[in-house]
């Protein structure tokens, strides 16, 4: 199929399958980033607060949110600045070229600019304990070229299994992602 | 804690308001997770450059409430296992977000129970602007408690994401 820009449904053939590098977040969950992280989400659950009320519950201590463990990947001291961007760009859009959503996948290449969250479907298994780090392992389990009434668009899922280091499985995340 | 003979197909089984959602609000959320995409923002970068209403509420953010909503729906003894949704409308600052979850089915397998939900976010027009199903699970009435960490036996196949609406 060719697309309007010209580009080949073929060439991102080689991403369908690919996986990526492991990645361990670099520090273990905290219980300062957890109530900051579940006061922006709104939700008041002592199990993710009260040490003395989780210790009853079949969880044992205070945990994160299920499906805390996609944000537990932040960016890494020394590591490039997201920001840095708009130095020399004025119209960057901050995002850091939106390197969050690949979880260790090599970024696709492609000359769509705007990315869509499209869904998700998830499996949950356990939550992440305060002191416990989150791994996660991604694959491109599709890519597609699509046209719509729009254009083309490129609709890309991406199954990341997180874990914790000793391998406990937390969840398993298959995101869809449209770049038009 | 939801109580199994009380759901019922069809049934409103949580609701939980999370009101106005404001432009202080996305900030706080976009940096609690350090996502500094301007769209959320940056009202000049949002409406100018991107041609968007405003600044958009995250569908990360969108994505929690989800699963608050089935979490709560199911009380501390249950167990959210699984949830699919599909961003379908965009939300900007000043919605009000409201998260609902209605009882599609329910099945009792190996001793622990099975329910679906259709779970929605809509605003203040009651505009559906997420929609998906999940499956919760809960212990039975005399039954034993729902396992910890949950791992699915191969029995509880026979409980399936709906296909989408």
């Amino acid at each position: 199929m060719d697309a309007p820009s010209g580009i080949k449904a073929e060439s991102f053939d080689h991403y369908r399958g690919a996986t990526g590098r492991t990645l361990v977040a670099d520090l273990p969950l905290e219980r300062d980033t957890l109530r900051r992280f579940v006061q922006a989400i709104m939700d008041t659950d002592p199990l993710y607060v009260d040490a003395v009320y989780a210790k009853g519950t079949r969880y044992g201590d205070v945990v994160a949110p299920p499906l805390y463990p996609v944000h537990a990947f932040r960016p890494r001291i020394g590591g490039a600045d997201p920001l840095d961007a708009l130095h020399a760009d004025p119209d960057a859009d901050g995002s850091g070229g939106n390197e969050g959503v690949f979880f260790g996948l090599a970024p696709i290449e492609s000359p769509f600019k705007r990315l869509l969250n499209g869904g998700n479907e998830i499996e949950f298994f356990r939550c992440l304990a305060v002191g416990e780090k989150a791994v996660a392992n991604a694959r491109y389990a599709d890519v597609q070229l699509k046209q719509g009434k729009s254009g083309a668009m490129l609709l890309v899922t991406i199954e990341t299994t997180f874990t914790t280091e000793a391998g406990e499985r937390l969840l398993v995340n298959r995101q869809t992602l449209i770049w038009r | 804690m939801a109580r199994w003979n009380e759901l019922a197909p069809g049934t409103r089984a949580h609701t939980i308001d999370k009101g106005r959602i404001t432009t202080a609000h996305i900030m706080r959320w976009s940096a609690a997770v350090e996502n500094w995409h301007r769209i959320h923002y940056d009202y000049r970068f949002a409406t100018e450059h991107d041609k968007l209403p405003d600044v958009l509420i995250n569908g990360s953010w969108k994505q929690h409430v989800l699963v608050q909503l089935v979490k709560d729906a199911l009380g501390p003894e249950g167990w959210v296992w699984k949830i699919r949704f599909r961003y379908k409308k965009m939300d900007v600052a000043g919605d009000s977000i409201r998260a609902s979850a209605e009882v599609v089915d329910k099945q009792e397998i190996d001793g622990l129970g099975f329910v679906t939900l259709r779970v929605v976010l809509t605003n203040q027009n009651g505009e559906v602007s997420t929609a998906g199903f999940a499956i919760g699970v809960l212990p039975l009435p005399g039954g034993p408690k729902v396992p910890y960490p949950f791992e699915a036996r191969p029995a509880h196949a026979a409980v399936q994401l709906p296909a989408d609406d």
